[in-house]
């Protein structure tokens, strides 16, 4: 063959051969890089592409970087977490349960959240609790905007009230069974929740943290039970609830810190009239007693101190909060004319009363904790007479993981008078209770109480 | 006269005007200094190791902090109020991912109440993104496996392969948010680079040592730099990812520590050593303690400090 035609067809076969091995060497790497994304643990394979990569530039910032393990978007449907926390409890006090249904034992709640983005400007937030004795009900459920300016937050729905500190705890997240009893007291045996709207703004300005929290909500919690007014509470804007609380936070230093603030909430609430000479309960429509608004208002202030050595945060801790509430009410609210006339009389609450809780817990091992909760209330209300209570009570907590949680609890109470006469502690001026409390919470992940 | 004072109050004598030129000058220097520090991009890590990459990388051009302590379980921070302040502030969240920090973040991320480092936000920067993992469950994947991670293992820092990625990384996202640096952020991703291999070949030998040898880790924390260093994990304290040793599982670990000849227990220094070292004692182990991130322990200052520690230590106790 003439050298000319031959070096023109080794030239030729050099031409296409060329891109057929690049081809071959760009499907290779592509197969490789499938392979990777498809294999978890897939290091040697992507440093072989990395260097591939690397040999055809050596420019470090142009090499390509594959994520091994998934290969779109985690959650395609978009669709919301999905958790569920269930709260059992077992009363065996030994002069009969104390429980508002008399039970044992009992699913005291199961908590179902729905939480996700709505929107690049709101978060969506719902809680449906269930139970025996109310079947579902809205526990929480609100809009959060997300997008505001100057570190503003905005809700609107319904949400636990920012009053005091573990007012705006889930009850299941709590370290002790119950809440205080001064929580139970005035603001509810399931906490005080509202719906409205809530704004909070942080800021700094003295160097540490603070947030101011403020709340506008249809009621100040619920109508004494059964009772009704002739008209709503809230027809007046000065009926509605009305919350304020400030938080202010310190590092003391990288193990411990102060959490100290103040609240206070306003509101009107339907009380009872009574009647005639015997002063019964004023009938009201439906089976119901008739009532009126009158102004209750409570203020607050709480201290958290905490503690928890970095190196050793897995096994020690320690947790010393207390809180302080007092509840005012109005003595003489006015009653509407045609129930005056029916010589109807103001038989809600009077006077103030007030009480604080302080509660230490400490962490004896990884997983176990002991607590102790000292409790006390006192009220002096018109015409009802001074009236006492005071509780204590210990805990043991054990947490087989971050997912669930066993409980004991030993309470001691002592009362006096009549008006601290929740849930059933039976007659006499002392009863111990013995409470035992399981919880457990499915589904995602979620971020843990501080 | 009058001419003269009418002249110095329009434009002056030269002299003056040279004052005036420089008083001017060191008004607008004063009056532009917040701005130049306002022009550092703020940074927040949640740990200390992307902290210290993240200074590497963005130099001058950045102003970095952290959440997490390198002596701190990651997994267990708490979402303080300060915290809050420090991403109120930020124009970068970067953190390890694959929910390394899904115990705390949320609160952090909600309170700030910044739309930058929000998902989707621009300075949301999932650092997992850039990097190949290991661990990924296939099946089914429940809590009866334990604290698992569904995304895959979070520890992927303790290979210096994936440091060079992160570095990669805030390059990337340092370039796209301060154009201007990019130069900087480029010669400086070079140079952390040019460390880490300049590290790599000075430890080479020592990785010879330790290479194909059975080892024994607290937690799944080491699965990264065993992957890195060639040493064999044959077995873990935990019985499952979060779950303390129970007896039944340390009989056996301890049976298995015998056929292989695993002579090394490493663990975090944030781990109670008591179960470590009763296992050392019915296997002839040694319990090595290696800070697993940057700050760990006392000298362990940088990243580079930390790989060129934790390989020094095990070699030395594996030889």
């Amino acid at each position: 063959m003439h050298p000319h035609i031959t070096a023109a067809a080794l030239l030729a076969l050099a031409a296409v051969g060329l891109p057929a091995q690049q081809m071959g060497d760009t499907t290779r790497a592509g197969a490789a890089r499938a392979d990777s994304a498809a294999r978890a643990d897939s290091i040697r394979i992507v440093r072989e592409l990395e260097a591939l990569s690397a040999g055809a530039s050596s420019d470090s910032s142009a090499r390509p970087v594959a994520r091994a393990g998934s290969s779109g978007p985690i959650n395609p449907r978009l669709l919301p977490d999905i958790s569920a926390v269930g709260d059992f409890v077992s009363d065996l006090t030994p002069r009969g349960s104390t429980q508002e249904d008399g039970s044992r034992f009992a699913i005291r709640e199961i908590e179902l959240a729905l939480q996700a983005a709505v929107d690049p400007y709101f978060r969506g937030d719902i809680f449906l609790g269930v139970n025996d004795l109310e079947k579902i009900s809205i526990e929480q459920a609100y809009l959060t905007a997300t997008a505001l300016p100057a570190g503003l937050e905005l809700r609107a729905g319904r949400f636990l009230m920012p009053v005091g500190k573990q007012n705006t705890m889930h009850r299941h997240d709590l370290h002790t069974v119950e809440y205080p009893w001064v929580l139970q007291s005035f603001l509810g045996e399931e906490g005080l929740t509202g719906t409205g709207i809530w704004i909070s703004r942080i800021f700094a300005p003295f160097g540490f943290y603070q947030e101011l929290q403020a709340a506008v909500v249809d009621r100040f919690g619920e109508n004494a039970e059964g009772v009704a007014t002739l008209e709503p509470v809230n027809k007046k804007l000065s009926g509605l609830g009305y919350s304020v609380r400030l938080r202010n936070y310190w590092d003391l230093s990288e193990a411990s810190n102060i959490e100290l603030s103040a609240s206070a909430i306003t509101g009107k609430r339907a009380q009872p009239l009574v009647c005639g000479v015997a002063s019964e309960p004023c009938a009201g429509d439906d089976e119901t007693v008739a009532g009126v608004a009158a102004r209750q208002t409570v203020i607050g202030a709480d201290f958290t101190y905490r503690w928890r050595p970095l190196r050793q945060g897995l096994y020690e801790s320690f947790i010393l909060q207390a809180e302080w509430l007092r509840q005012m009410n109005e003595d003489d609210p006015e009653i509407p004319a045609e129930l005056a006339l029916a010589d109807a009389r103001y038989a809600g609450m009077r006077g103030a009363s007030s009480g604080f809780y302080t509660f230490a817990r400490y962490q004896l091992t990884r997983r176990l904790y002991l607590g102790a909760r000292v409790d006390h209330l006192s009220s002096s209300r018109d015409g009802d007479g001074d009236g006492k209570l005071n509780a204590q009570s210990a805990y043991l907590e054990f947490f087989p993981s971050e997912f669930s949680k066993l409980m004991a609890m030993f309470e001691h109470t002592t009362r006096s008078g009549t008006q601290f006469d929740f849930p059933d502690l039976g007659p006499g001026r002392h009863a111990n209770r013995i409470l035992l409390q399981a919880t457990f919470a499915i589904g995602p992940h979620k971020p843990h109480p501080f | 006269m009058k001419h003269e004072t009418t002249k110095r109050g329009i434009g002056g004598t030269a002299r003056s005007r040279s004052r005036g030129a420089a008083a001017l000058f060191a008004a607008v220097a004063l009056a532009l200094t917040p701005f130049v520090a306002n022009a550092q991009l703020k940074v927040v890590t949640s740990t200390t190791d992307l902290y210290d990459i993240a200074r590497s990388v963005g130099g001058d051009r950045i102003q970095a902090s952290h959440i997490g302590e390198g002596y701190q379980d990651p997994h267990f921070v708490e979402a303080k109020p300060s915290f809050v302040l420090k991403l109120r502030d930020a124009d970068v969240w970067a953190f390890v991912g694959l929910d390394l920090e899904i115990g705390w973040m949320p609160l952090l991320l909600n309170g700030a109440r910044n739309e930058k480092v929000r998902p989707g936000g621009s300075g949301y920067l999932d650092v997992s993104t850039a990097i190949p993992l290991l661990d990924v469950p296939q099946g089914k994947v429940d809590r009866s496996q334990g604290d698992v991670h569904p995304l895959g293992n979070p520890h992927y820092w303790l290979d210096p392969e994936n440091g060079k990625r992160i570095a990669h990384l805030f390059r990337t996202r340092f370039t796209q948010l301060d154009p201007a640096g990019a130069a900087q952020y480029a010669a400086n991703e070079k140079a952390f680079v040019d460390r880490i291999d300049a590290a790599a070949r000075d430890w080479a030998d020592e990785l010879a040592t330790v290479r194909g040898k059975p080892v024994v880790a607290w937690h799944t924390s080491w699965r990264y730099f065993a992957e890195y260093t060639g040493m064999n994990i044959v077995g873990f304290m935990e019985p499952k990812p979060g779950v303390p040793p129970s007896p039944s599982h340390l009989a056996g670990l301890i049976q298995t520590m015998k056929r292989t000849g695993a002579k090394v227990i490493i663990m975090e220094p944030f781990y109670d050593r008591k179960m470590a070292d009763f296992v050392a004692r019915n296997t002839g182990a040694t319990v090595l303690i290696l800070p697993p991130s940057v700050g760990g322990e006392k000298g362990v200052d940088d990243y580079e400090a930390l790989m060129r520690h934790d390989i020094s230590r095990l070699a030395e106790v594996l030889s």
